[in-house]
């Protein structure tokens, strides 16, 4: 008997004596295996025939419980007796298990006597071992099943579960169970008909039983999933399992409405340290543990999409729509917070990074483009949002470059295609050059004609040039993941070009096509051609050295994918096809929401005039503070656009309710400083999504437009800042300055007509309606309106070419108020030092930006020339600026035409050109081309108030958009000859007039040169540690990959807050970013200091200044690499092959 | 037929790379041994470039706002004529642009039918360095063909009868190559450039047709000659060699173009659920159960 003692040693540690035994295989034969195991069974079964001998039941129990152990080790190590592997033969023990029912009665015993959790756990992990280790098939044979499942009903109800000390047990016998089960898809069966019998409806009790614990957290709940997907996999061509499953079992209720609870307990806010954070990686959610449950849960869905049965699948999607993505999703997004939007757009990216399957994308997409949530798509919500503030736009913008990354024909239809596909926007004459490619590089080169003059200049950088690396043009795409960065510039291929010219002209032919080994690290090394090729002179290195061939290589691998991925699109949407005239008119433009969410957003780039300098002292103080301050608010919801070095950590405003800014802002109205537009645009709009928003809005307008008209809405103000317009250039003569000025003004009150509108009449659904009403409203709002506001529409019209009577017209109206205003601007002067609370940074940082810059250009014009020009250099120096131009982007009206020459820096034309207002009632005749690419481009208008990270997310999304083949967005984006409608805004005329802004302020700025290049080499370094990065775009979701890596700290769980207490997430990221910081903030501080040494106002007026300034620079970096990358794409487009159809066949 | 063009052998390690490189999808159906028209892409890691010493292009360029893009200009230019001719599925010409000079083409035309069926003939394109905006393109055969448009001695082929003013945007390469095949199957006689055949061909077509066949055979004896120009992606014939011609026409036949970094294990992209001929979204509905 010692070999018994061997395999079957007693002990109250039988399982890890069964581990050993299981690893020394039991040498026994089997006819002595057989004898012992009858041996105990004979033993047992005395005790099991003492059917009244329960009371005295602990012996038994415990010698029943030995010897059971004993037999189900010897059934387990077991092998088949024989047959082929497909059938084996029974071993002897297992045919007497069978033949004398040896389990069943087993259990019955157990259950007649009523099982304790003791012998529950006991059973269970007994079952469990026999299921898991035994060496052949059991659970074919009923007298092996039944038991099973009548310990399972005897331990958990379907219902109700399990005690919670079974669950561990539980769970790793039904994994087990499933795991044999995908080994003999027949046991599924057998599974299935047998508990028909015994449990009735509940006939698949193993599933039953694991539902529960689909969205467990830990090990168990995996063990759960793995066990479930087993059961969906096995079960994918089981119509009767799938009908079952469907009908039920409450498998796909559970899980769908199991996300909608996880997705109630993630973070409300995401609390972000560094100001480029923009989007949710794997480093980011890793350590934010309901996150992870979440992302967990969401795999697992994808991954039953994947498997399970079509029934299974498509109620599973049903259920995920109607029960997670409509009544949870969709509200989340439409959350009034700032702080929550941003977190639930982040989580939807992070969504849709995440899932894989078609299907499953396909509801997502549908959820997102379909499905109205108070009476607004989700598509057209997120819409919105870009033209918010930064770090709401830096998420908006970074789930549109996931959109856009599916290359889906259904939502590039829905965001751009349909309001293309009428060909209204072209002229008539120009519909069949919608299909032209830039053949002969006439696009490219207005592209490239537009990098602003002040950063072609290399001679200010050759002092340091050494330390800049070879390449530093690909940094635009640092953060982005579509356009790759090189860390080390590689040999483009093009690159062979150069290099071949250069020794066919001196040696003759190479034997062999050069290799790229043979090639120079960088244009500039390859440059030298002979000089006897007057075509070739070696490219001026300033230039192509900025990676022009890398924008080439980008473009094509750019347009490449794109063209392979929209293969099998169901049109080529070539301007003939669809049909122009077959099309269903687009939807016209929007009116009320996007107005309300978009006007702020003007507000606060272009509109707040800080009339007084004062008052710009007191915003600049403000902003500074905010920025410079770590205590003042946390960076994460206002982004600032400060370096991403400045990390400051600080946790300080819960809500968004209680906006340190907003406080001021009643006194102040009252007091007669801030406009009154925004007041009731902020305050009375209920349920604008923006609404918190707009609060803050309403304050930098409040402290930036000085106007006093606190009774009046709009008109007052008008009028006011019309004459202090004309007041400042003094005489109708030469009027492009004032007029410019003055249809700046105008519109703004014109603009401030219609938030004021929309907020009495958000809730009618009828745009036409809304439309028609508006501009009588507008009107009569206040009697001072009126004129101006005529004289505005006169002028704004979309002539095609702004006449000087227009202007003039508008001019001289403008004459005397603009006096009046300055004079009253003035008179308030020193008011306000309690402003400085107020301001939030980032309004100011804008504001202060575009009053400046439009200043300043009217200071140019009126120079010299008039005795107020004092004043008006004043204000040019320290305040800031309209920028006139995004006004026309708003959503709702389409621009009129009139910056046709936006090339050329202000020609007399200029004055029609920065008119933003136009005649409300036209819109609806006039083509649009969609609130996407509206919101596009007056984002891109406002680059150079942008922060460098929204810049780069923005022109990241341009060139996407722009590798799509498809001839109606190509040419509508990248052909620069395209004649449009005059009310159509074309891309190069957007970019026109950034450059004229950026080269009018380089023009202002001595040092610009110096500022450029350091913003180079920071970009530089910058860029370089990224490249270290894993890519932001796509987090995988598979387990294989989910070692975090851990080469750097996960800035993720620092920015979490929720995870680790403020003061050590602090610490962590501060040591995180320390780095960063060594590399960066030196320079960012010689940025400031050359930017601030003239002034003589305070420190904080100095950083603010700072700001605006670096937000200059950076963007005039930006933008010289983006027209690269535009000219790139227009050639590569043109050499471009485009892909046959698949034809079905997937690849 | 047992010829086989290919490339010379200076080039010949990405011969079938290239080829199939064009990827042309199979439209047309093969009534060639080599029945589909393959043309091969230019060559990754070698564009052509402009000749050296060209004043106009030059000065073309210096006039451009950006002369050092100037370059990029031209190449991408003459980069995407090729792709049109690529586009155009020109029925039995092949052309190839020289290593050397982008505005050097080297070119191929097989003759189906007609008078000068069977004719093989290789011939050069030279694009003016001033391109788009100088004359038309050269088309010179390497054999002077018999032909009242050919010039005996030079082989040139009267192009510009057909475009008298190259037109940018409007004339395109692949419509002198499409001329260059007309040629063969509608012959003009007008103001010959080789008065013997344009006179013959009215007087005595038997005459002219066996002095056409003589030609044909001639550039056919020469087919397997070295390339006229010494260039490495002159086009040369060499006779059916199984071991190196299987391997590379299985290659055309088989292969599908795709990007060239294409990531592996794409993530979902390039979805469609639209109805052909609909613009609505989700058109095309496929889940039965999709509410």
């Amino acid at each position: 008997m010692s070999w018994l003692s061997r395999i079957t040693p007693r002990g109250t540690d039988g399982r890890t004596n069964r581990s050993a035994a299981s690893a020394s295989p039991c040498t026994a034969d089997p006819e002595t295996c057989l004898m012992v195991f009858e041996n105990h069974w004979r033993q047992v079964s005395w005790v099991l025939e003492q059917r009244d001998s329960v009371a005295g039941g602990a012996d038994d129990l415990t010698a029943v419980r030995n010897h059971t152990d004993q037999m189900l080790c010897l059934l387990a190590e077991e092998k088949p007796a024989g047959g082929d592997s497909d059938t084996p033969a029974m071993g002897p023990i297992l045919e007497l298990v069978v033949s004398e029912n040896v389990l069943q009665r087993l259990v019955q015993w157990h259950v007649r006597r009523g099982l304790d959790p003791d012998s529950q756990t006991a059973l269970l992990k007994l079952f469990e071992m026999l299921i898991g280790r035994s060496q052949q098939p059991l659970l074919q044979h009923s007298a092996v099943l039944q038991p099973l499942l009548g310990l399972l009903g005897a331990c958990a109800d379907p219902q109700l579960g399990c005690p919670p000390s079974l669950e561990a047990s539980l769970v790793l016998l039904l994994n087990q169970v499933c795991v044999c089960m995908s080994r003999q898809p027949a046991v599924l069966e057998l599974l299935f008909r047998c508990g028909a019998v015994q449990q009735g409806p509940t006939n698949l009790l193993i599933f039953s039983l694991l539902v529960p614990f689909i969205h467990r957290d830990g090990g168990l709940g995996q063990q759960a999933r793995d066990a479930l997907l087993l059961v969906m996999a096995t079960s994918a061509s089981n119509h009767a399992v799938a009908r079952y499953i469907t009908e039920n079992s409450y498998f796909c209720p559970v899980l769908a409405t199991g996300l909608s609870a996880l997705y109630s307990s993630l973070p409300r806010k995401i609390e972000v340290h560094g100001d480029d954070w923009h989007a949710l990686r794997r480093e980011d959610w890793m350590g934010v543990s309901s996150l992870v449950v979440f992302m967990n849960s969401l795999e697992f869905c994808n991954a039953v999409v994947q498997v399970a049965h079509p029934l299974v699948r498509c109620q599973l999607l049903d259920y995920l729509h109607n029960g997670f993505l409509v009544p949870v999703v969709g509200p989340a997004l439409h959350k009034s917070s700032v702080d929550e939007m941003i977190a639930s757009t982040a989580y939807l990216d992070l969504f849709l990074r995440s899932v894989t399957e078609k299907s499953l994308v396909k509801t997502f997409l549908r959820f997102i483009l379909l499905h109205r949530h108070d009476n607004d798509t989700i598509l057209h919500t997120l819409l919105t949002r870009i033209s918010s503030n930064s770090r709401l736009c830096m998420v908006s913008l970074s789930l549109f470059k996931t959109l856009l990354s599916f290359n889906c024909e259904d939502l590039m239809l829905q965001l751009v295609l349909r309001y293309l596909l009428p060909c209204t926007h072209v002229m008539l004459s120009q519909r069949r050059a919608v299909r032209e490619t830039d053949l002969y590089g006439k696009s490219a080169d207005k592209f490239l004609s537009l990098i602003p003059e002040c950063c072609r200049t290399t001679t200010a950088a050759t002092s340091d040039r050494e330390e800049e690396p070879a390449f530093w043009g690909k940094v635009l795409g640092s953060p982005n993941s579509e356009s790759p960065v090189h860390a080390k510039p590689s040999t483009p291929s093009r690159l062979a070009l150069f290099i071949r010219q250069q020794s066919t002209g001196v040696t003759g032919p190479l034997s062999s096509a050069p290799g790229p080994e043979s090639a120079p690290s960088s244009p500039r090394n390859s440059a030298p051609l002979p000089p006897s090729s007057p075509m070739h002179q070696p490219p001026d290195p300033s230039e192509v050295e900025s990676g022009y061939l890398e924008y080439l290589r980008d473009a094509r691998r750019g347009i490449e994918l794109c063209s392979w991925a929209c293969r099998d699109w169901s049109a080529p949407y070539d301007g003939d096809n669809p049909s122009p005239s077959s099309v269903p008119p687009p939807p016209p433009p929007p009116t009320s929401t996007p107005s309300l969410s978009m006007v702020p957003e003007h507000f606060s780039s272009q509109r707040s005039v800080l009339a007084d300098p004062a008052q710009q002292r007191a915003a600049a103080v403000a902003a500074a503070r905010a920025e410079w301050s770590s205590s003042d608010r946390n960076s994460g919801e206002w982004d600032i656009t400060i370096s991403k070095n400045c990390i400051s950590l600080t946790p300080r405003s819960k809500k968004r309710s209680l906006l340190p800014s907003s406080v001021p802002l009643q006194p102040s109205s009252s007091s007669s400083s801030s406009s009154v537009t925004e007041v009731p645009l902020g305050t009375a709009e209920p349920t604008g999504p923006l609404h918190h928003a707009v609060p803050h809005q309403a304050l930098y307008n409040g402290t930036g437009q000085a106007n006093e008209c606190v009774d009046t809405p709009d008109g007052g103000m008008e009028v006011k800042k019309v004459k202090r317009d004309a007041d400042v250039s003094g005489e109708p003569g030469p009027n492009g300055g004032v007029g410019m000025m003055g249809s700046t003004e105008s519109s703004l009150a014109l603009e401030g007509g219609y938030g004021d509108f929309h907020v009495s009449s958000a809730k009618k659904p009828a745009p036409s309606q809304v439309k028609s009403n508006l501009l009588p409203q507008a009107q009569t709002c206040s009697p001072s309106l009126q004129p101006s506001s005529q004289t505005l529409n006169c002028r704004s019209l979309p002539a095609p070419k702004p006449s000087d009577a227009s202007v003039a017209a508008g001019g001289s109206q403008a004459l005397e108020s603009v006096e009046s205003l300055i004079e009253e601007l003035l008179e308030q002067a020193p008011s306000e030092p309690d402003r400085s609370e107020l301001g939030d940074s980032n309004g100011h940082g804008i504001s202060i930006e575009a009053f400046h810059q439009e200043l300043r250009e009217l200071e140019e014009r009126v120079r010299g020339r008039r005795a107020h020009s004092h004043s008006a250099e004043e204000l040019g120096q320290d305040s800031v600026p309209t920028s006139p131009g995004p006004h026309r982007m708003d959503e709702e009206c389409p621009p009129p035409e009139s910056e046709q020459g936006a090339g050329e820096p202000k020609s007399d034309g200029s004055a029609g050109t920065f008119s933003p207002a136009r005649p409300p009632a036209q819109p609806l005749t006039q083509p649009y081309i969609g609130p996407f690419m509206t919101v596009l481009f007056s984002k891109l208008e406002s680059m150079l108030q942008n922060s460098l990270y929204v810049n780069i997310l923005l022109t990241g999304i341009v060139f996407q958009l722009s590798c799509y083949p498809q001839p109606l967005l190509r040419s509508f984006l990248l052909n620069t000859n395209m004649v449009f409608q005059p009310s159509v805004k074309s891309l190069i005329q957007v970019l026109g007039s950034v450059k004229n802004r950026i080269e009018a302020f380089a023009a202002m700025h001595e040092d610009f040169p110096t500022m450029l290049r350091k913003a180079r080499r920071f970009l530089v370094a910058r860029g370089k540690l990224d490249w270290t990065d894993p890519p932001v775009g796509v987090p995988p979701l598979r387990r294989s990959d989910s070692l975090v890596k851990s080469r750097k700290p996960s800035l993720g769980d620092l920015i979490l807050r929720h995870t680790s207490s403020p003061t050590r997430a602090r610490h962590a990221a501060q040591a995180a970013l320390a780095h960063v910081r060594d590399g960066g903030q030196s320079l960012h501080s010689a940025l400031f200091r050359g930017a601030v040494a003239a002034s003589g106002a305070s420190s904080l007026e100095k950083q603010a200044e700072a700001l605006r300034v670096k937000n200059t620079v950076y963007c005039a970096v930006i933008f010289s690499e983006f027209l690269k990358e535009l000219a790139a794409l227009a050639q590569e487009h043109a050499v471009a092959m485009p892909f046959p159809p698949s034809q079905g066949t997937e690849e | 037929c047992g010829l086989v063009w290919g490339l010379s052998s200076s080039n010949a390690r990405s011969d079938s790379e290239e080829q199939g490189g064009a990827g042309e999808p199979r439209i047309s159906p093969a009534r060639h041994p080599f029945g589909k028209k393959q043309l091969p892409s230019i060559p990754k890691n070698a564009l052509p470039i402009t000749k050296p010493s060209s004043p106009a292009s030059a000065a073309q360029a210096a006039n451009g706002t950006h002369a050092s893009y100037g370059p990029f200009y031209l190449e991408y230019s003459l980069l995407a004529e090729f792709t049109l001719v690529i586009k155009q599925k020109l029925p039995g010409i092949y052309v190839q642009p020289s290593y050397r000079s982008a505005l050097m083409w080297f070119g191929v035309i097989f003759i189906r039918h007609g008078l000068y069926q069977d004719g093989v003939f290789k011939f050069t394109v030279y694009i003016p360095d001033n391109y788009p905006d100088g004359d038309c393109p050269r088309v010179v055969f390497d054999i002077p063909i018999f032909h009242p448009l050919v010039n005996p001695v030079s082989g040139e082929l009267d192009v510009k009868r057909a475009f008298t003013k190259w037109r940018r945007n409007h004339n395109h390469i692949w419509q002198v190559l499409m001329y260059a095949r007309t040629v063969f199957y509608k012959i003009n006689t007008m103001e010959p450039l080789n008065p013997e055949a344009a006179v013959l061909y009215d007087k005595d077509i038997q005459l002219f047709k066996s002095k056409v066949v003589d030609g044909v055979k001639l550039c056919n004896s020469h087919l397997f000659d070295q390339p006229k120009m010494d260039d490495p992606y002159a086009i040369s014939f060499s006779p059916w060699n199984p071991a190196v011609h299987e391997e590379a026409r299985e290659k055309m036949f088989t292969h599908k173009r795709r990007p060239e970094d294409h990531p592996k294990g794409l993530q979902v992209s390039g979805l469609s659920w639209v109805k052909p001929g609909s613009t609505q979204p989700f058109s095309k509905d496929e889940y039965p159960l999709q509410t």
